[in-house]
This record gives C-alpha cells, structure tokens and sequence, in this order.
C-alpha cells in the first residue's frame, strides 16, 4: 500500500483539522442526533405498522387496481382543474409583477413600502396552497372559485420572490443611465430592467404553472373543485378501484404539463 | 429566440405581445366554460362568513396557544423524520442516478427516470394512500413526507455527484485506494455540504407540506385545523394560522442561515 512507498514522510507533516472545527462538527453531530431522537419518541414513528392490521400496505395496494370503466367520469373534472390553474397563474402573474419591483432593492419606490411589500410576500408564501385552499372553502362557496383564489395568492408569493430575485441580480448600468438621463421611474423599469428579466420571468411563470398544476389536482380534497374533490368523494365510498383510476390519470397529467414545460423552459433559457 | 433581438433584448417584442394577447383569450375561454356557482350565491355567502372571519381574525383565541403548539411541534418533528428518511433513500439512490460514478450516463437513465416520477407524484396522495393502509397519525404523512422527498432530494443529489471534482478520486485511486476508499475519501467529503445544504432547504418545504398533511388525516397541525373550518371557529382558526406562520417563518430563517455558513 501507499505508506510503504513513501517512507520518509513524517506523520506530523500532514495537516490535522483545528481542533475547534471538530469540536464544532462533533458538537453539531450531537444536536443534531439528540433531536432526531426526539422527533421519534414525539411523532411515535412506526413503520411496522404499515404493515400490521386488518390489511398490510401493498395488500392495499393491490386494491387500488384501476377500473378504466370510472374513465369517462373523470374528464369533466380535469377539465375544471386544469382551468383552474390557469386561472390561479394568470391573476397571480398580474397581481406579482407590481409587487416584483416594489419588492426589489434596486426598484423599490421607498424603503418601508419594500419592507411591507416583502412581509405581505413572506406571509403569502409561508401558507401552503392546500391551506389556502381549505381557508378559501368556508368563504366562498364549494367549487372551483375558492380554488381559483387559492392559487392565485400562492403563485403571488412564489412568482414575485423568484422575481425580485432576478431584479436584484441585474446589470445596475442601464439602471443607472435611464436615472441618469432623466427617466422617470415606469420608464426605468420597462426599458432597463424588464429587457433583462423577460426571458426569466417567462420561464417563472411557467414553472408556477407547472405548480399549480400539481396543486390544482389536489385542492379538490378540501371541496375547492377539480379531479381532487371527484378523488374526496369516491375515497369516501371506500370505491377504491375508481380511487386507483384517478390516482393514475393525476399522474399522468402531472407528468404531460411537467413535461411540457420543462421542455418550453429549456427553450427561453 | 435569436436574431429579432439585441444582446439585451433576447424575447423578441412579438413573442411577448403575441404571448400576452394568446394568454388572455385563454383566459376569457376558460373563463366562459368554467362553472361557476351564481354570483349573487357567492355575493350572500360573503356577507354571511365574513363578519364572523374579522371579528376571529381580529382577536385570535389564545387559550389555544398550548394546543397548537404542541401540534405544530409534532409537525416539526414530522418534517425532520421524513426529511431524513428521505434523505436516507435519496442518498442510496442518487448514486445509481449520477453518470459518472457509473460509468456512462445511459445506466443512470433508469435511476433518473425513478427520480421523476416519485417527484411528480403528488404528496398528499401518498399520505392519503399511507393513511387508509396504515390508519391516522404521524406515521403516514412521514412516510409520504419520506418518499416525496427521494425525487426531489437525489435529483439534487445526483447533479451534485455528477459536478464533482475527478481529481482527488483519481490521486487516491493512483495512490492504490480501492472503490471504497475512493467513495469514502474523495466522494463523499466533495459532496457533504451541498447534501446537508439542500437537506435543510427541503426540510423547509416539508414543514409546510407537513402542516396540510393532517387535512387527510396523516397528523400534525392540520388535523386540528381542518375540523374548526368546517364549524368556521375563526378565532380558533386565525390562532393555528399565527403558530404556522410564526414556525415557518423563524425555521426559514434559522435554516438559510444555516445553509449560508454550510456552502
């Protein structure tokens, strides 16, 4: 082995880790174990028993066979979703752009409305669509347009930080010059910033499509419309083979849309 | 994309005006077929909810708070076991994804193919499959949590393996190391931070998944919320919502700093 070939090497000239780096290391191995230790006894994880009961986790499986029969039911709802998402990305895209350049450093209007600009963000975000979709249900009726809201707050939070993201990252030159010659502010945006983020920003608002595509299918669980709340109702009956069905053509659809966007993504940038 | 634009204009204004005008008669289909309930049903609907959602939202209840602490607790912990399981599954995975460990990146095609499709599969489905196989509790939004968080996880995993640096392998496999030793000491030190990285950033996603994951039942804070919003308790309500928020706000806080000193 290597040692051997290398005898005169001296033990004390290859270099040993600080002392107070693996202090440190070891230390945050130690906390780390300790909660994960915790969060076990807390949660009372138990993978056995999946596996335990009146029926063992692929024998359930095993029911969930599709029944293609269930097909022609399952159309109409699609359809409901996938308006949804559209809906949910072309007002969220909307109500994001403004809140874009009020939430940038380089493009805010003045310091305290960036800070409410990125609060109002950081709520919005910290609200999973599901949840908004549930809070959005006893408000505005059972069906698609609770839904619709849902995701349009969703996509606002997530499209304007990705958004003012790639402002802040700009070139500051053509900035500087519009302000420089006298431009007023919408000027600046649209001829200094907007040339540089379009191609970004379009491949954002896609990728939020793409998101609430996913999301979309599933609100419907919590009675906001779409194939998810088809999915609820036939959990209900315990219909497990039309279960199975809808599993399988949400899939299917989630990967077509992801699919396609990912391939229209890759030709923007 | 190229040729109608300057350098500093790559989306050419055509595409953008023709984009926006296709967008919105999209918009006015989707909007003429979608079917909605009548207005004047959502009209009445409102005046009816939405008194009673300010007055909740205005004074949340908090006699509460311990109640959905506690839950929001178990949803943390929720969130770090499955992130770890997933983390754990992913890890194993994400060498059979990278290319460059396996000689060729035709064997890594079934391996990534795998990644994508436990990554489209949307979460809550799983829970829902976990809790009707395994009843209600912690245990299945983990486990949906867990193997959610392998397409995610070992995509990101395998695009790190595959950007790693082939000289230290090939010094300790000139030095006489064998695979062992190259996977030990020039693999895995290259790849550390940017895995324990993006595990604290998923683990920031999965607090949020796992504070809805209760909506079907599979534990955690939603269990809770989901049945004072069907009796529309809004003071209960905006009280669970504040302890979600404040959570996910102070752990998205501490977690990106933690991720700014990793990598």
């Amino acid at each position: 082995m290597a040692p051997e070939r290398l005898p005169s090497l001296p033990a004390a000239s290859l270099p040993t880790p600080p002392l107070a780096g693996r202090l440190r290391s070891f230390l945050g191995l130690v906390i780390v174990v300790t909660i994960v230790a915790i969060a076990y006894r807390q949660t009372s994880f138990n993978i056995a028993s999946l596996f335990e009961g009146t029926s063992d986790f692929f024998g359930f499986l095993g029911r969930l066979a599709p029944d293609w029969s269930f097909l022609p039911a399952v159309w109409k709802p699609l359809i409901e979703t996938l308006q949804i998402a559209y809906i949910g990305t072309f007002f969220g895209t909307i109500i994001a752009m403004p809140l874009v350049f009020l939430a940038s450093r380089n493009t805010a209007v003045e310091p305290i409305s960036m800070w409410v600009a990125r609060t109002l963000l950081t709520v919005l975000r910290s609200i999973p669509d599901l949840l908004w979709a549930a809070l959005l249900v006893p408000i505005l009726v059972v069906g698609p347009l609770p839904g619709a809201v849902a995701l349009t707050m969703f996509t606002i939070g997530v499209l304007a930080k990705l958004g003012s993201e790639t402002v802040e990252a700009i070139d500051p030159g053509p900035l500087e010059a519009l302000r420089a010659a006298g431009a007023g502010r919408v000027a600046t945006i649209v001829y200094a910033v907007v040339p540089q983020v379009a191609a970004t920003m379009i491949s954002y608002i896609l990728y939020s499509f793409e998101i609430n595509v996913r999301a979309s299918v599933i609100i419907g669980l919590v009675g906001a419309g779409g194939i998810g709340f088809l999915l609820q109702v036939r959990l209900n009956f315990f219909d497990y083979t039309a279960v199975g069905l809808i599993i399988v053509v949400i899939f299917a659809v989630v990967l077509i849309i992801d699919g396609i966007s990912v391939w229209a993504r890759s030709k923007l940038i | 994309m190229s040729g109608a634009g300057s350098a500093l204009n790559p989306v050419p204004r055509a595409f953008m005006v023709g984009t926006a005008i296709g967008s919105v008669v999209l918009l006015v289909v989707v909007l003429i077929t979608m079917q909605t309930p009548p207005l004047e049903r959502i009209v009445t609907g409102l005046q009816r909810t939405l008194p009673p959602l300010w007055r909740g939202f205005s004074r949340p209840d908090f006699e509460l708070f311990p109640l959905a602490f506690r839950a929001m607790t178990e949803t943390f912990f929720m969130a770090i076991l499955g992130t770890l399981l997933g983390g754990f599954l992913a890890f194993a995975l994400s060498f059979l994804a990278s290319g460059n460990l396996l000689g060729g990146t035709r064997w890594a095609l079934p391996g990534k193919a795998i990644l994508v499709a436990v990554r489209t599969f949307p979460e809550i489905l799983l829970a829902i499959i976990f809790v009707a196989a395994a009843g209600p509790g912690p245990t299945a939004g983990i486990m949906a949590m867990g193997i959610h968080s392998i397409g995610f996880l070992g995509k990101i995993f395998s695009d790190v393996i595959e950007g790693i640096d082939q000289g230290p392998m090939e010094a300790i496999r000139a030095a006489g190391g064998n695979q062992v030793q190259v996977f030990v000491f020039a693999v895995v030190p290259q790849v550390l931070p940017e895995f324990a990285s993006n595990l604290l950033y998923r683990f920031e996603i999965n607090l949020r998944s796992a504070s809805v994951l209760g909506l079907v039942g599979a534990g955690g804070i939603g269990g809770p919320l989901i049945q004072r919003l069907q009796f529309r308790r809004w003071e209960e309500i905006s009280m669970l919502l504040l302890v979600i928020i404040a959570f996910v706000v102070v752990v998205d806080a501490v977690s990106s700093r933690l991720r700014r000193n990793l990598v």
